[in-house]
Order: structure tokens, then sequence, then C-alpha cells
């Protein structure tokens, strides 16, 4: 059985506290992708999964077993690392065999299961090579083929791409994709780019400060943020705040006093709030949120647009082409359901942006 | 043009760079090699062209105060001393030191590195200040003038050595070989035994082949465990040294000193290719 129960998992470093329990549960066959800043706990998650971090408090179980106290060995996981962890002097074949040869299975098995893996994975011809002889991109499939080599109930995935160039890292995403897709294992994928996160993943945990803060399909995610946090760090480019007093006119009061007319009605008057539009939510209309132009970023298929709402810098996507010049005035409008809301705004050097998302439409 | 004459240029002065680095290297190596030449052909001298001025470079050669000392001094039995000595103690030390070395490298122990540095502290003490106490203590045990004395003592020194250099070696390492060998089904020493020793080889062998010299050359604690039965090579040569009957015999001396330095250089010579590392390539991203 492949799925992973978390409950209530804390873990310490001494007396520090990184991990303030976290409870998640993963369905068979799932894909599940941890994704958060760096030092969010993500990657102490997953290699307590793997068994290769104590326990400090609460369960882990893969399947009905608990396996707090259960050696890495013993729990029929795999992982590929960020660096691949390949075994520098063994050939390939060995390298995918070894899991298989540690637990003495049949020469025959070990034979055909690696071939197997190696063709899947376009590995024949590298077979006989010694790590040191593979390209990066081939390093990395060898250490996806020692996981699928294994059979196991779960995949760990330990930001696998982040040693690729860009443009290897999209291949290689859409090859994991198709792997997944073939294999059905059960896969807990950590990473901090919130796009493979995105594009990979059956459900998304937006980890930060050692707590989980949504989780959740990628889009619904995307469509109903739980905290500004979230909000920030779903989508690309980021999601466009503006923090200010909501009057009762239906009105958003920027600290400079300049008033944005708000789709909606509040209902509670005078609050301070922080409102968030999505840069390809912002539609160039006749009337609207007034701003200048400062640049314009063509890419063929959409143009950026950074434009300032009196000194507010805003990003704003468009669809295809676009006549707007650099200082021209422009007005941007936004339907109602589109515009999100947060309770109050971020304090100074506040960065953890944990602000419940509110609804006032 | 002016482009053209200044790559030019550039390229006879780096060629310029070169040349200097060369003739520095071979300066340097022939400063190093020559009292170990002049050491060797002086063995050859007959004792009256051992003090000539200016120094004699053609001479008739002769082995005769090979012949003479090799009985005289015990040669064969003390060479075959020295051997078990270097050999045991190194390879005694190569054992301790690397396991110890790893734990102190990878596993996260309350006070580890505090004992890391006590036991390199260790070293830190005069060899001259523990050899009596060590002699006292052997001879409690009636270990004097036993070979295990001599292994036992020289391991003070070298498992220390050894810990430290396979130390940092093993931190070089991607914790994460270990870790993918234990999720693929090893248990800890499984995984140092099957991925990092295999991995270390090259650095293993050649901090064993560092410790068995030492151990090879060490007098101090020969001198002062040793009598007749167990004693090495180095003791030879300060009884030579120390004569205080005849004087120093220099022929006999620079005899036994080659005779002393010539199962090193060929012991270094066929491990040669375990020297140059470079096998650990290729684990990780690279």
């Amino acid at each position: 059985m492949g799925t992973v129960d978390i409950r209530d998992v804390r873990k310490s470093y001494g007396s520090v506290e990184v991990l303030h329990g976290v409870s998640l549960h993963i369905n068979e066959g799932e894909f599940v992708a941890l994704v958060g800043p760096s030092g969010c706990g993500k990657s102490t998650l997953l290699r307590m999964i793997a068994g290769l971090e104590d326990v400090t408090d609460g369960e882990i179980a893969i399947g009905d077993r608990i396996v707090n106290h259960i050696a890495p060995k013993d729990r029929n996981i795999a992982m590929v690392f960020q660096n691949y962890a390949l075994y520098p002097h063994m050939n390939v074949r060995d390298n995918m065999g070894f899991a298989l040869r540690q637990r003495r299975s049949p020469k025959t098995e070990i034979e055909s299961r690696v071939n197997n893996a190696a063709r899947i994975l376009g590995l024949e011809n590298l077979l006989d090579r010694k790590p040191r002889a593979l390209s990066g991109g081939q390093r990395q499939r060898v250490a996806m083929g020692r996981a699928i080599v294994r059979e196991p109930n779960v995949f760990l995935f330990d930001e696998p791409l982040s040693n690729l160039d860009a443009k290897l890292r999209v291949q290689m995403r859409s090859e994991i994709k198709e792997l997944h897709q073939r294999l059905k294992t059960t896969t807990v994928y950590v990473t901090h780019d919130q796009i493979e996160a995105m594009t990979l993943a059956d459900r998304v945990v937006v980890m930060n400060g050692g707590v989980i803060e949504q989780e959740g399909p990628p889009l619904e995610l995307y469509d109903n943020p739980a905290s500004r946090f979230v909000a920030a760090f779903i989508g690309s480019p980021p999601m466009n705040f503006l923090e200010g007093n909501v009057g009762d006119a239906s009105q958003l009061i920027l600290e400079d006093g300049t008033r944005l007319q708000l789709p909606f009605t509040n209902r509670v008057a005078q609050t301070r709030v922080t409102i968030g539009v999505r840069p390809e939510h912002f539609e160039l209309s006749s009337s609207g949120w007034p701003a200048t132009v400062s640049v314009v970023e063509p890419t063929g298929s959409e143009t950026q647009i950074t434009a300032r709402i009196s000194g507010h810098v805003v990003r704003v996507i468009v669809r295809g082409r676009t006549s707007v010049q650099p200082g021209e005035r422009i007005h941007l409008s936004v339907p109602g359901q589109l515009i999100h809301t947060f309770d109050g705004v971020a304090a100074p050097g506040d960065h953890t942006n944990i602000q419940r998302a509110k609804r006032y439409a | 043009m002016s482009t053209f004459a200044t790559a030019a240029g550039l390229r006879s002065q780096t060629r310029m760079g070169h040349r200097i680095r060369v003739l520095a290297g071979v300066l340097i190596t022939l400063i190093f090699l020559f009292p170990v030449f002049w050491m060797v052909l002086t063995s050859f001298k007959h004792q009256v062209d051992i003090f000539t001025t200016p120094p004699k470079f053609f001479f008739t050669p002769t082995f005769a105060t090979y012949v003479e000392y090799f009985r005289r001094a015990d040669i064969e039995r003390r060479l075959i001393n020295t051997v078990i000595v270097a050999a045991g103690s190194g390879l005694l030390s190569i054992v301790v030191g690397t396991m110890a070395g790893y734990a102190l490298a990878r596993i996260r122990l309350r006070g580890a590195a505090t004992f890391g540095v006590l036991i390199l502290l260790s070293r830190g003490v005069p060899p001259i200040a523990l050899a009596v106490p060590m002699f006292l203590v052997a001879r409690q045990l009636g270990l004097t003038d036993k070979h295990i004395t001599l292994i036992l003592a020289y391991s003070t020194f070298l498992i220390p050595y050894v810990m430290w250099l396979m130390r940092s070696f093993f931190i070089s390492l991607p914790p994460e070989l270990e870790e993918s060998a234990m999720i693929d089904g090893c248990s800890r020493y499984g995984a140092f035994f099957k991925i990092i020793l295999p991995i270390s080889l090259p650095g293993l062998i050649s901090t064993l082949i560092f410790s068995m010299i030492l151990a090879w050359e060490e007098l101090l604690f020969a001198l002062v465990l040793t009598n007749r039965v167990a004693s090495t090579i180095p003791v030879a040569i300060a009884g030579i040294a120390g004569d205080t009957i005849n004087g120093a015999n220099w022929g006999a001396l620079t005899a036994v000193g080659t005779i002393t330095v010539v199962p090193v250089v060929i012991f270094a010579l066929l491990v040669q290719k375990w020297l140059i590392r470079g096998l650990a390539d290729g684990a990780t991203k690279g």
C-alpha cells in the first residue's frame, strides 16, 4: 500500500522547533508536491518520511504501518536526491540494480528489471558507463531509474531538477509526469519552484515556517489562496498587492490618499485590508484604476506591462500585443470576483505574510 | 594589428612564465634530493674518499661497507622487524582511524567534536615525555622488546593522524551517498563498507602509505621499547651515529640509511597509481 499518513508531526533540533505539527494524508497513487521557500521545512518533512531524520513528535505511517522507528531500508521507499547521489564506483547497471542486490533478488530478475527501467528512461546504451561519464540529465535519469527498479510503495523526490539547466528542467519535468502517469506510484515531490509543483502535482502543499499554509489541487490554490503568502507564492509573475483602508463608499484608500473604486461594496467600514490582483486578471479599459506605464515587455504570445498606480508598482499581463507605450496613462479594471482581499496589511519588516484571505464580495 | 601584437606578447609571456615555473620546480626538487643523493653516493665510497676536500664525485665504488654492516648491524632481522612493525601499526591504525574518522565526520553525537579535538591534542604531547612511562608500562606487562609493543606504541600517534586525514576526506563526500544506500537496503555499516570505503580507497591507501612511512622511520619509541629481538632499522642507524667509542662511521651510516630508504621508494612506486585521486568524481552533479 502506498498511502502516507502524517499525523501532527513535529521536528526539533535541540530547542529549536522547525516543524510545528504537520498533518497530511497522501492517497495511493497520488502525486503530492511540497513547496515553499527555503527553510520552510519541506525537505525535513520528506527526509522524515524517508527515515533519514528522526520524528520528534507525532506519527508517520506508510500504508497501515507506523514507520517512526523503522530503518529507511525497511520502508520500501525510493528517493531521488538533488545531487543524484549515484555510486561513483559502480556503472549505471550496478547503480540501478544495487537495491535489488541488497535484497538478494535473483540475478535474472535484477537484470530484467534493470533493462526494463533502462528502456523506459532511454538509458540502454549507457548501462556500462560510470556516473562520471554521464551528463547532468543522464545522471538525473539514472537516479530515477534506480528508484523505478525497486518498485517501491512511495517515490520521494528532493528537488530533483534544481541542478539542471532551464531547458533540461522543463524536459525532465514532463518525463517525471509521464512516468508517474505510467507507474501510478505514490509520489512526494519537494521543490521550491511553484511552477514545478503546479505542473506536476495532483495536490500542492504550500509550506511556510514549519507549518502547512494551504493544500489543494494546483488551480484551487491559484484561484482561492487562503493567505497572502500563498497568493504571492503561487503564480508567476506574482500577484500584485495594494494596501490601504476600505471606506464605506466601496473605495480602497491607499496610504497616500489615492482612492481606487472597488467593484463590490464593503460590509465593514474603515478596515485595513490588502487587495490582491493577478497580473493576468487586469484588463485595459477606458475606465478603472488610473495608472502610468513604465515598461512594456512583449514576448509574442503576451505582453507584460509594468505600471504605477500613484507610485505603487503593478504588473499587468495582456494576451497578444498592445499599442501601449511607456509614459502613457492607462486605466486598469478587474472583475470583482477576481479581486482577492486579505486581512490587514503586512507589518513593516514582516515577511511571513500570513494574512488570511477574506471575502468582501 | 595591435591586438595581434598584444596577443602574441601575452602568449610569449605565459610561455616564459611556464618556463620559469618548470625551472623553479626542478631547482627545488634538486635541493630536496641532493642530501639523499649525497647519502647514496657516500655509501659507495671507500673510507678515505668520504672526507676529501673538495668532495669527490668520481671515485672507485665499493660494496664493502654494505657487506660488512649488513652482518654487523644485524640488518636482515631489523629489516624484517621494521616491516612487521610498520605494516602492523599501519594496518591497525588505518582500520581504527578510518572508522573513528567516519564516525566523527558523519554521526551526530553529543561531544563528538570535543572528543575529536582531544584525540588530536594527544599528538601535541612530546613523544619523549611518553617514552619513559610507556617503557615502564611495557616492562610491567612483560612486553618489552616485542613487535606488538611497538605496533601499539606507534598506533597511539598513527590513529589520530589517520583519523583526522580520513575525517576530512569523508566530510568532502556528499552524505546523500550513504543516505541513498541506506534507503536502498543498507545499514549504516553496510553503506560504509559497500559505498564509502570503495570510493575512499585512493585516499585510504595514500594515508596507509604515509602512516607506514612514519612507523618505518620512527626512532624514539623503538630505541626505548626494544632491545635486540624487535629492534628496527632506525635504531641501527642511531647506534652507528652514536658510537661513542669509534666515533660515527659515515660510510656505515649512509649505507644503512640507503638500505632504509630503498624499500620505501619501491613500495611507493608500486602503489603510485593509488596515490592519484579522482575516483570520487561523478558521484553528484560534478
